[in-house]
């Protein structure tokens, strides 16, 4: 019983974890978040199982987490005001080329991480840029003028 | 598929894969004999069992005996407190000698154990048996199933 009941504990910790960090870092792994990653991943692993070696207690785990998930999936998908909570909301950072500096403050991100991502769709100036947006997964979307 | 995947989830709820103890508890002339402990495991869980004896009449030498579903399989970390004496007895059961209790007391035994994660079995008999020297008080009934 206590196994499923800490697996339950640890996606909620985990969801609301996601919710905290915020996109960006969501976004892109550099090589210490990868890092911190498999840590958080050890460190939720003992917690979840401690000494449990089995089989059973792994299926319990992963299944588990995989019911959750799709609850959270289908809750997202059958009451659509739970999407900005669930999934988190996309934000505008660019808009007519000027970025918008109060969104940028909230989500971390520079001007230096906006050219960058603008680079990497082959923009080479912000000015060209109609609405940049930060993706829920936290991508950049670059929309032309 | 999902859905049977829930099932399996809801029954590791309901304690059905361990490791949630429970008590078994018979009362015999002399007083009672209780026996807290999981009866569903999971290889490499650590477990305990307590083992109350209350007596209502003056038993001398109390020896509790215990199938050898309690040590086949399962690492034995703690006995608390350390029994007068220990000894083997048939089909590899073990006897622990608590010595006398007297009436209106009791007498509580600790055990910690850890399943060896290789071991798996089903129902295995865990039964516990409390004897006044050579004379059987009471047995407790028990079964023991380890999840691979």
């Amino acid at each position: 019983m206590d196994l499923v009941l800490r697996a339950v504990a640890m996606f909620v910790f985990l969801f609301v974890l996601t919710r905290i960090i915020g996109k960006r870092e969501l976004g892109s792994l550099q090589p210490f978040d990868l890092l911190l990653l498999i840590i958080l991943g050890d460190a939720l692993q003992q917690g979840m199982t401690q000494d449990d070696y089995s089989i059973t207690g792994a299926v319990l785990i992963v299944g588990t987490f995989a019911s959750l998930q799709v609850l959270l999936s289908w809750m997202s998908f059958r009451f659509p005001r739970t999407r900005p909570i669930l999934e988190g909301e996309p934000i505008i950072v660019i808009q007519n080329g000027e970025p918008i500096a109060r969104n940028l403050r909230r989500e971390r991100l520079t001007i230096d991480d906006l050219t960058e991502g603008a680079r990497r769709q082959g923009i080479a100036h912000l000015a060209d840029v109609h609405f940049a947006i930060l993706e829920t997964d936290g991508t950049l979307s670059f929309l032309q003028k | 598929m999902l859905g049977l995947i829930v099932v399996v989830c809801l029954l590791g709820v309901w304690n059905r894969f361990g490791q949630t103890s429970s008590t078994s508890r018979v009362v015999f002339p002399y007083g009672s004999l209780s026996v807290t402990a999981p009866s569903a495991l999971r290889g490499g869980d650590l477990w305990s069992a307590v083992f109350t004896v209350a007596a209502t009449r003056n038993i001398r030498h109390a020896v509790l005996v215990l199938d050898s579903g309690w040590a086949n399989g399962m690492a034995i970390n703690t006995i608390e407190p350390s029994p007068v004496s220990e000894t083997s007895r048939d089909r590899g059961r073990l006897a622990f000698t608590l010595g006398p209790i007297a009436a209106g007391h009791s007498f509580t035994l600790y055990m910690q154990f850890q399943v060896n994660p290789t071991t798996v079995t089903w129902r295995r008999p865990q039964d516990v048996q409390l004897d006044d020297g050579n004379v059987v008080l009471a047995s407790v009934p028990r079964t023991v199933t380890v999840y691979p």
